[in-house]
């Protein structure tokens, strides 16, 4: 575990302590059970975008994703009947095509990413409202999914399934990150794209393979969050998200000028997040200042990280 | 003459484990060009660091507009009206020429907002402009010009802050022959108008031309000074190098065989309607030399495949090889030792062994996955060969010397299989010990049949090391010259595109 | 290809091209008048009001019916879609005000131009015709009503609202507050979740997982009492929570048929869409008789119970089947 992990988890720790005192229904079964499943549902799609942002990248299109490739699932299993194994197949192959086509608009047609994403937001949002007609989406009275519903939403072992799904989701590409060919090449593209190149790196194809990585994971998650709210407003779906997922990477230690991060930070970052949603529901403070808490703590994250970077280096300097 | 502009005098400067300067000596009158020459290292730079009030000296006298002082900051040196016309141009190309004069001290428009008044900006930087006989007006977007032409923003940015001394640090190095004579008549002219100017330069040719006394630093100290009469060639050389080029040299073990790297008509973007010929056969180390733009580079990135050749042949042990990419060269073991180590060659803030096995991962790993013990075996294999100074090869490459980083790059082929290795400008950047070791590293992988091919712009390394030069001018190989003939006169009339 | 041949696909690429400037350009003299029916958000709620635009239109094919949904639930994204009504010429519009307060100018210069109602969120202060909708004061008291039934012993309640900026949550809020007045029912708070379904549901099972002894929680918005519905029956709270909602989502039909919904207030968004395309061709046609003074058209609500939800699931698939 780096520092920046270490710092993390112990804001984490603090964040979490000062709740408990509080309010100590904050570290009731009920209420860390459901904050693991939405630590579930919000830390894959933040992975992904950790891998774009370890790129020098970034990846807008996230929330726009889950809100055309929502409408399209729900559609295919309600209204056509569609088997749920193979709706949810759609719905990953959608989300890895989606990737790709990003993937090669920045690396073929050089692109910037937050131009290409920036146009997968306003289009795929569009189209899923276009699809739809505008209207709110639902299962309505379709049946046969009560299998999918589990693996989906349910538990296993009485921990909910989204938190076990990013177990393993960040398992695997911790090991795909940290210690795979892959891994080590998105860290050498992201921090000196030549040298990189020079050393015979495909990087165009390390690049567009952060892009597909994500849209898959962002295919993923939209089944989970679909799942979560059972209902999708092709409007408002998963508006904002990418912000989420954003701030979870730069919050655990990924650096938006590309080759830095890792996904225990990314996940420590997610748990962050939620934690600071929880409390304001938990705290009884107003709704209204959902937003501002959450910015707020970033931001004091933000600079104490900055701040202890800069004694680390003037350590260095007077040991010297 | 009248009382000097400048005088320098006993300025010492150590850095750990080298004199940079020691008792260096140097006055500029009113309406005096000084040449200032020396090879590289010999602390040119170093000099102009403290001028500039960015060193600061450990001994010695500065004086300078009628003061005495130990040591200048970079506002007094600006404020006693030194300036300074940098080797690397340091522009804002995305502003216009007028801006990029004024940048700091421009006119601003009456009332609150204080906008900048663009007309009256430009109202005062077309005289100089013109003084200076420029093409181009102050509306002149800098990034449509020409290096030439940029060099005159800056020498316009000198005068329009009064300049008293104007230091022009190597200007020529990427101009034309006709663009140098220009230049040399506006220095002639800034001469004319009073001003002091130290030029900097590796071309003799040009202190001749334009210099009213010739200062000669090596190794830190004032090697000698010449007065207007007794500026030429021979003289000067004398005194910049002092000792004899050939001491360098190590002869090849054996004579050099078939085969190695053989480029025929190739044809790079740079310089689409030339194509340039040349054959590195293995055993040997050929140079190749050439003014900066000459196109050594462009063919070097073209053999690696960084940008592929337009058209040509590459053969590679006399077989012709297909390179569209780093990876295909790499992959027939033709190697690249690129010319700017912090930008193409290492990831920084990655440890040794990391860089080491950067192009070769496959090598140590399974199924995708790094194995980190064969890794850092590698890394420490090639940390111990190459005496790269760092405890471990976990070390991150930041934290290395220029040297040890270019032994990093140059480890990570050896722990291949070379069969040829392009090095462009090797030693640039690296302290003298260890350009030894890569001199002799290089002739290490030449007896081992490697061919090698070197570019340099550095005369003493070129005409030093190599068995052959080719010398390149605009584009194509203007001559080859075997060690009998190799000369600094011999390589710079070819570079110079003079007929051998 | 055969001149005949040839004509007829000339005549075919300019059929083809006339439809284009027709949906690019639907101002022009010859075109059919243009009465738009703008909505808030996206909801079912509002597919119910299609169904009624779509029987007006059926009556009245001279005019072109649509429906507009903002990109963003706001107030400036309302006003944008008024300008570009007003720059197309329409006829008539029938808008959901978001933020009525703040705009009033828009809606008047809307006004001054096209035929101007109000539904669902009136804007009193302008210079709207007539307001067609729900009178929301009065269906937070039915709700109150229904919370009451719900608690007759009284206890904790909380409220869920996309945002409390909009005026129906306002009024539905105040209802609610009249209709509890003096009795044993404690309303906690009021917690908002800016139309994110997600976060619409993780404020029910935090409200559920901070307040053990919840008795009540009420959804004010169409889609808050299906994620209230979730989130207690994935608490196992059904026995000690009831719930009160608002509107005919299929999931909280389906609570109120299983009983973990104690009782619904449902509008009658079909009559909206109907009442205001109806009124706007009436107005149009010089008939304003109908407009009361109160310029003030009440669609009364509905409560939807265990008695009456399996007729009315049947009369809601029946409406939002795919015509």
């Amino acid at each position: 575990m780096g520092k920046k992990e270490l710092g993390l988890l112990v804001l984490v720790l603090v964040i979490g302590a000062i709740t408990t005192a509080l309010n100590p229904r904050f570290l009731s079964a009920v209420n860390l059970l459901n904050m693991a499943n939405l630590i579930g549902l919000f830390g894959v799609f933040s992975i992904g975008q950790g891998l774009v942002i370890i790129t020098g990248g970034i990846d807008l299109a996230v929330g726009s994703i889950f809100a055309l490739l929502g409408v399209v699932f729900i559609d295919l299993l309600a209204n056509h009947d569609v088997a749920w194994p193979l709706a949810l197949l759609f719905v990953l192959v959608g989300g890895l095509l989606i990737g790709a086509l990003h993937g090669l608009l920045v690396t073929r047609a050089k692109l910037q990413p937050f131009v290409v994403t920036l146009c997968g937001l306003l289009i795929y949002r569009g189209a899923a409202r276009y699809y739809t007609g505008d209207a709110t989406i639902g299962f309505g009275y379709a049946e046969g999914l009560e299998s999918l519903t589990w693996l989906a939403s349910g538990r296993s072992f009485g921990v909910p399934n989204p938190f076990l799904i990013l177990v393993v989701v960040s398992a695997v590409m911790a090991v795909v990150l940290h210690r795979s060919v892959f891994g080590r090449y998105l860290f050498a593209v992201g921090r000196n794209e030549e040298a990189a190149r020079y050393s015979g790196i495909r990087t165009g194809l390390v690049v567009a393979g952060a892009y597909i990585v994500s849209g898959g994971l962002a295919g993923l998650s939209t089944v989970l969050l679909v799942f979560y709210t059972n209902s999708v407003s092709p409007s408002a779906f998963g508006s904002f998200y990418e912000l989420y997922a954003i701030a979870a990477a730069v919050l655990g230690g990924c650096s938006l000028r590309g080759g830095e991060g890792s996904i225990l930070g990314i996940v420590l970052g997610t748990v962050l997040l939620q934690i600071l949603q929880n409390l304001v529901n938990i705290l009884g403070i107003p709704s209204s200042l959902n937003f501002a808490v959450m910015g707020g703590v970033i931001l004091l994250g933000a600079l104490a990280d900055q701040e202890l970077a800069r004694r680390a280096k003037v350590g260095v300097v007077a040991r010297a | 003459m009248a009382a000097p502009l400048l005088e320098l005098d006993g300025i010492s400067k150590s850095y750990p484990g080298v004199k940079a300067l020691d008792g260096v000596s140097l006055r500029l009158g009113r309406g005096e060009v000084l040449g200032l020459i020396g090879e590289n290292g010999a602390g040119k730079s170093t000099l102009m660091r403290v001028l500039g009030g960015v060193v600061r000296p450990d001994a010695g006298r500065i004086g300078l507009g009628g003061r005495d002082r130990a040591h200048l900051t970079v506002a007094e040196a600006q404020a006693e009206g030194v300036a300074f016309v940098h080797q690397e141009l340091s522009m804002f190309d995305n502003l216009d020429a007028a801006a990029n004069v004024l940048i700091g001290r421009e006119s601003l428009q009456a009332g609150p907002l204080r906008l900048v008044d663009r007309r009256a900006c430009r109202a005062r930087v077309a005289p100089l402009l013109q003084r200076l006989g420029a093409d181009f007006g102050p509306d002149a977007p800098v990034s449509r010009l020409s290096i030439a032409q940029r060099q005159l923003v800056e020498i316009a940015r000198a005068l329009s802050v009064d300049a008293r001394i104007i230091i022009l640090d190597e200007p020529t190095s990427s101009l034309t022959l006709s663009e140098t004579d220009r230049l040399l008549a506006i220095v002639a002219s800034l001469r004319n108008a009073g001003t002091g100017v130290i030029y900097i330069t590796h071309r003799l040719g040009e202190v001749v031309a334009c210099a009213d006394r010739v200062l000669c630093l090596r190794d830190g100290q004032v090697a000698g000074e010449l007065p207007r009469e007794g500026i030429e060639h021979a003289a000067m050389t004398r005194l910049m190098i002092g000792r004899d080029l050939q001491a360098l040299y190590s002869p090849p073990a054996a004579a050099p065989g078939d085969g190695g790297l053989q480029v025929q008509e190739l044809v790079t973007s740079a310089f689409p309607d030339r194509s340039a010929s040349l054959h590195a056969r293995p055993g040997e180390i050929l140079g190749l030399a050439g003014l900066v733009g000459s196109g050594r580079t462009s063919l070097a990135r073209a053999m690696f495949g960084i940008e592929p050749a337009v058209g040509g042949t590459i053969l590679l042990d006399g077989k012709p090889v297909q390179i569209g990419s780093a990876r295909d060269a790499i992959a027939r073991g033709l190697y690249l030792v690129p010319e700017d180590r912090k930008l193409s060659g290492l990831v920084l803030d990655m440890s040794i062994a990391q860089n080491v096995t950067l192009p070769a991962l496959a090598g140590h790993s399974r199924m995708g996955l790094i194995n980190p013990a064969s890794e850092m075996r590698a890394g420490e294999a090639q940390r111990a060969a190459l005496r790269i100074k760092a405890p471990h090869a976990s070390v991150h490459a930041v934290t290395l010397s220029g040297g040890n980083q270019q032994k990093v790059v140059l480890g990570r082929w050896l722990s291949l299989k070379p069969r040829a290795i392009v090095f462009d400008e090797p030693t640039r950047g690296v302290d003298v010990g260890a350009k030894g070791e890569i001199y002799a590293l290089m002739r290490g992988l030449a007896d081992r049949g490697v061919a090698v091919l070197m570019i340099s712009s550095d005369m003493e390394e070129v005409i030093g090391v190599s068995d052959r030069v080719a010398v390149m001018h605009e584009g194509r190989v203007a001559g080859i010259l075997g060690r009998e003939d190799l000369s600094e006169a011999s390589v710079l009339r070819l570079a110079i595109g003079a007929q051998a | 290809m055969n001149r005949r041949q040839f004509n007829a696909n000339l005549a075919g690429a300019g059929l083809a091209a006339a439809a284009l400037a027709a949906g690019v350009r639907p101002a022009s003299a010859q075109q059919k008048k243009l009465l738009a029916f703008v909505v808030n958000v996206s909801a079912d709620f509002w597919t119910i009001a299609r169904r009624g635009i779509e029987k007006a239109n059926k009556e009245h094919p001279e005019y072109e019916m649509q429906m507009i949904i903002p990109a963003q639930a706001s107030a400036a994204d309302q006003r944008r879609i008024l300008d570009e009504l007003i720059a197309r010429q329409a006829a008539g519009i029938a808008i959901s005000a978001i933020n009525p307060a703040s705009s009033t100018d828009a809606l008047n210069r809307a006004a001054s131009q096209a035929v101007l109602f109000t539904t669902d969120s009136d804007a009193p202060a302008s210079n709207r015709l007539v307001y067609i909708g729900t009178d929301n004061v009065d269906a937070g008291r039915v709700a109150g009503a229904q919370m009451k039934k719900a608690l007759p012993k009284g206890g904790k309640a909380m409220l869920f609202v996309g945002t409390m900026d909009a005026d129906n949550a306002r009024e539905r809020v105040q209802g609610i507050r009249e209709a509890l007045q003096g009795g044993n029912i404690e309303i906690i708070d009021v917690r908002t979740d800016d139309s994110d379904f997600a976060r619409a549901k993780r404020n029910a099972e935090d409200t559920l997982s901070r307040y053990a002894d919840l008795g009540l929680m009420v959804g004010l918005w169409a889609y808050n009492t299906p994620q209230i519905y979730q989130a207690v029956k994935q608490a196992g709270r059904e026995k000690t929570v009831q719930v009160v909602g608002f509107d005919e989502d299929a999931l909280t039909l389906r609570g109120v048929a299983d009983g973990t919904v104690h009782s619904t207030v449902v509008q009658q968004p079909f009559e909206f869409g109907y009442q205001s395309m109806k009124g706007m061709v009436r107005y149009l046609g010089g008939d304003k008789a109908w407009i009361p003074a109160n310029k003030q058209i009440i669609v009364p609500t509905r409560v939807i119970d265990s008695a009456n939800v399996a007729e009315f699931q049947g009369f809601m698939k029946q409406i939002l089947r795919p015509s």
